[in-house]
Parts: C-alpha cells; sequence; structure tokens
C-alpha cells in the first residue's frame, strides 16, 4: 500500500467523505520528521497540506502530541499554520504522525549559506525577534499546550534542560567529547538565576526554521518539535547561537546586531534580558546543539549510514558546535 | 570521531544507490544529491588533513598529561600512535587520551588548579582548530 493509498483511507476515515490525495511529495532537509507536501480533494475542495510523520530512526526523540498542541497555541496570533489533525499511534501510516495546512509561496533558508535573506535581512530579522518576543511574552496557562506540557518551577528550569541533554550525550556518544563535557561541568558549578517567567519555549527557534517569502516577509514559523515550557532565555541563546549566524560574526542569524535584537525581544515580550542568565544559557544552548548532533552521528550508523542529512549534522556541526564550545569556555574564563 | 571518512563515503553511495518511492523524487531527491556532494567536498578535507589533525591532537594530549603526572600521580601509561597512521587506527588511541584527558581536567577542576585549567581549555580550542570543516561560501536560496 501505498503513502498515498494510507493518507486517502485514513482522510476519508476521519471526514467521513470520500478523499483523493494528490502531488505527494517529499521536502527535502529535517530528519526528525519526514515532511511532504499533498493536496486532499475532498467534496469538491482542494486543501493544501503538509504531512510530518516520524522517520524510522529520528535525530530527536520528540513529543508530537506537545508540537501539535503548539501549532494550535499560536495558529492565528502568530505566522505559525493550522494543525489538522494527529496520531500519535500511527493509524492506517503506521508510524506516528500529523497534518497542518500548507502554507505555499516561501523559502527556508539552510544555515549552510551565505546572505540568505539578501536586502531583505534587517526586515526578517525584526520579525524575527519580534515573533520570538511575543512567544516569550504569551501566558502559556490559557494555550491549548498547557494541556499537556509540563510546567516546571522558575528555579528548576535549567537543571531540567540541562539534565535531560546531558543525558542524551551520555546516550549516544560514540567518541570521548571532553570540550562538551567541560562545558557541562562549568554549567553546573555556575548555575543561572531562577527564570523570571515560565513561558512557552520553541526549542529550536533559528534561521532556517521559517519561511519567507523572498520579499522581506516571514509567512510561518516551522518546527515546534522540541517546544516546552521553561526559561524564554533559552530560545534566546539558541536563536543567537554562532552556528546559525550564515558566517556573519557582527549579526545574530546573520540578520540584525545583537543590541537590536534584544531590544526587539525585550519590547515584543516585556520581559528583561539578565547578560549572566543569558550567557548561561548562550553556553547551554551550544551544549544542547552538540548533544543534537551527537545522536545524529548515532543515528547515521544505527540507520546504515543512509540518511545524509543526519551525516552533515553529525559531522559538520559538530565540529562547529566544538569550536563555539570551545570559545565560550574560553571567554567565560577570560583567556581570549 | 564519528562519523569517520569511510562511513560518509560508504554513506554517500548507500543513499544514492537507492533511488526511493515515487514520492521522494524530485525536489527531495535533489536536496539529497546536494548533501552528498557538500559532504563529499568536506570529505576530501577529512581525507587530507585528519590524519595529522589526530597526530598533533594526540601529541598535545599525552604532553599536557605527561606534565601533570607527577602533581596527579597518573600511570604514564598512555597509548602510542599505531605504526601506520590511519584515521581508525588513530581514533582508537585518540579514544584512549581523550578519557585520560577528561579525567585530568575533572581532578584539576576539583583542586582549583586554575593554571592546569587554562592550559586545558587552550588545548580544547586547539583540539577544535584541528578538526576544522570549512564550508565553501554557498550562495542563498534567494
Amino acid at each position: 500500500m501505498s503513502l498515498t493509498d494510507r493518507l486517502e483511507a485514513y482522510l476519508s476515515r476521519i471526514w467521513s467523505t470520500p478523499v483523493a490525495v494528490s502531488d505527494l511529495s517529499r521536502i527535502p532537509g529535517g530528519a526528525s520528521r519526514e515532511t511532504y507536501r499533498f493536496n486532499a480533494v475532498a467534496e469538491g475542495e482542494t486543501r493544501p497540506l503538509i504531512l510530518r510523520r516520524d522517520p524510522p530512526g529520528s535525530l530527536i526523540e520528540t513529543d508530537r502530541n506537545l508540537e501539535y498542541l503548539a501549532f494550535a497555541s499560536f495558529h492565528g496570533s502568530l505566522p505559525v499554520p493550522r494543525p489538522v489533525a494527529m496520531e500519535p499511534e500511527g493509524a492506517e501510516l503506521e508510524r506516528p504522525f500529523f497534518i497542518m495546512e500548507r502554507v505555499d509561496g516561501g523559502a527556508a533558508a539552510s544555515p549552510f549559506t551565505v546572505l540568505p535573506y539578501g536586502e531583505h535581512a534587517r526586515g526578517i530579522g525584526e520579525q524575527f525577534f519580534r515573533i520570538l518576543g511575543t512567544i516569550a511574552g504569551a501566558d502559556p496557562t490559557n494555550l491549548p499546550l498547557a494541556k499537556a506540557a509540563e510546567r516546571p518551577a522558575p528555579e528548576d528550569c535549567w537543571r531540567i534542560a540541562l539534565d535531560h541533554w546531558t543525558k542524551v550525550i551520555e546516550d549516544d556518544q560514540q567518541h570521548p567529547q571532553p570540550i562538551v563535557w567541560a562545558a557541562i561541568r562549568a554549567l553546573r558549578r555556575r548555575p543561572p538565576p531562577p527564570a523570571q517567567t515560565v513561558r512557552v519555549v520553541h526549542g529550536d527557534y533559528r534561521t532556517g526554521n521559517f519561511l519567507h517569502d523572498g520579499a522581506g516577509k516571514i509567512l510561518a514559523i516551522l518546527d515546534w518539535e522540541m517546544v516546552h515550557l521553561g526559561d524564554p532565555l533559552e530560545d534566546l541563546g539558541w536563536a543567537m547561537d554562532p552556528l546559525w549566524g550564515h558566517f556573519e560574526a557582527d549579526k545574530v542569524g546573520g540578520m540584525l546586531p545583537r543590541d537590536e535584537a534584544l531590544a526587539l525581544w525585550r519590547e515584543a515580550s516585556g520581559l528583561q534580558v539578565d547578560e549572566t542568565a543569558l550567557a548561561w544559557w548562550s553556553l547551554f544552548n551550544a551544549v544542547k546543539g552538540q548533544a543534537i548532533w551527537t545522536s545524529a552521528a548515532k543515528e547515521y550508523r544505527d540507520g546504515g549510514f543512509k540518511d545524509p542529512v543526519l551525516a552533515i549534522s553529525g559531522w559538520y556541526t559538530a565540529r562547529r558546535h566544538d569550536q563555539i564550545l570551545a570559545e565560550a569556555l574560553m571567554r567565560m574564563e577570560g583567556l581570549s | 570521531m564519528t562519523p569517520s571518512v569511510p562511513d560518509i563515503l560508504v554513506g554517500n553511495f548507500m543513499c544514492m544507490a537507492d533511488p526511493g518511492p515515487p514520492e521522494q523524487q524530485g525536489e527531495f531527491l535533489a536536496g539529497k544529491v546536494a548533501v552528498v556532494a557538500l559532504l563529499s567536498l568536506l570529505a576530501a578535507q577529512e581525507a587530507e588533513r585528519g590524519a595529522a589533525a589526530r597526530v598533533t591532537e594526540n601529541a598535545a594530549i599525552r604532553e599536557i598529561l605527561a606534565e601533570a603526572a607527577l602533581d596527579y600521580s597518573l600511570q604514564g601509561d598512555w597509548p602510542a600512535d599505531p605504526a601506520e597512521p590511519t584515521i581508525s587506527g588513530l581514533d582508537r588511541v585518540n579514544a584512549a587520551l581523550r578519557l585520560a584527558l577528561m579525567n585530568l581536567h575533572e581532578m584539576v577542576e576539583a583542586r582549583g588548579d586554575t593554571v592546569r585549567h587554562s592550559s586545558i581549555l587552550r588545548l580544547y580550542a586547539r583540539m577544535a582548530e584541528l578538526r576544522r570543516l570549512d564550508l565553501p561560501p554557498l550562495p542563498g536560496a534567494r
């Protein structure tokens, strides 16, 4: 049975009407989910949709229910696609998946490119940090996400996050990694202050995880698979990690000077940026990145070396993050 | 270090040998070809520099271990590089040396030995630089 057949069977069942699926095509990029675009035709209406299905081996173990609820939480208030259906057990598609409406006409930047936004970098950067600030400013209490996401105490946010990613490295490390372990110990020696408030953390908010129209407008914020509640500075540290800088050291995300980005975030969120706390979350995010790449290398091997995205993640980005971590450790000790 | 150059090159063959189902042609296949091309380019750098980088790193770790051996009661039985310096052989030695270095660093931190702590951090920066892979300036999509 083809994937098209399976999708038709599933949608026909849940919509209680015959559904025809056409133009099914896998989209490149991303190793945590298989992503497909397709059209579903029912009762004369064509709906452009996206399928996100778990692969046999995943880059990161994530909760698709939380991801689905994150889309439901921000669709309508931010450029976030409308979620359509979610099956944690896989149903007719055999592996867990969810379906959302498709946003056409947009492009996502590869982190390996230079000047991906051209003359629109500043405008896109302003939207990027305002949207992140809006996410951080939202009280999660009444959002759909609050139904399923655990809410940590402000003083526990850092420890929960660090414990989680430390365990990933412990479980998946195949070659000793002294640099990341030095960073983990440094983070534990000097914990950050408690979170000023507990908010929605996208978990992978960076260049490359949004669609833009090529004319300066962000169309959709995507890739919410690591969403959780925590310290809102966590997202800020990840968004500003040098890995996502498109080789422009003087601009965060290759888009804006750091101070301008932080000012936009503060204004949109109504929150403050404690530089000591942000330094902790920045180093933490380099550890988190190294954990993700460590898992990628393991999945690449376990999966028979067939997914080149896992290879590039487990190799090039892992080495880049070793450089970022080593530089951060030197700065922390006043050695550079 | 994983994945190794042989892993990458075998992987490039494996992922291109299987064309996949119809829905994975077109844009997805083009994206896969682009990533495989990038991996091949990086593999060329690793093939050229990888063995020398490991020899240098292993020597630097041995040096810092030897310098600290007396103060920290280290055994000093660190492995030598293989006679034939293949990347896989050097990596086996490197794994043992890195474990010894991590052990030393934890003792250094516990003792508050800031001089050696700084030396080890500088070594980390050098190790990361030695393993650096250089991406070409790929143009943006738009």
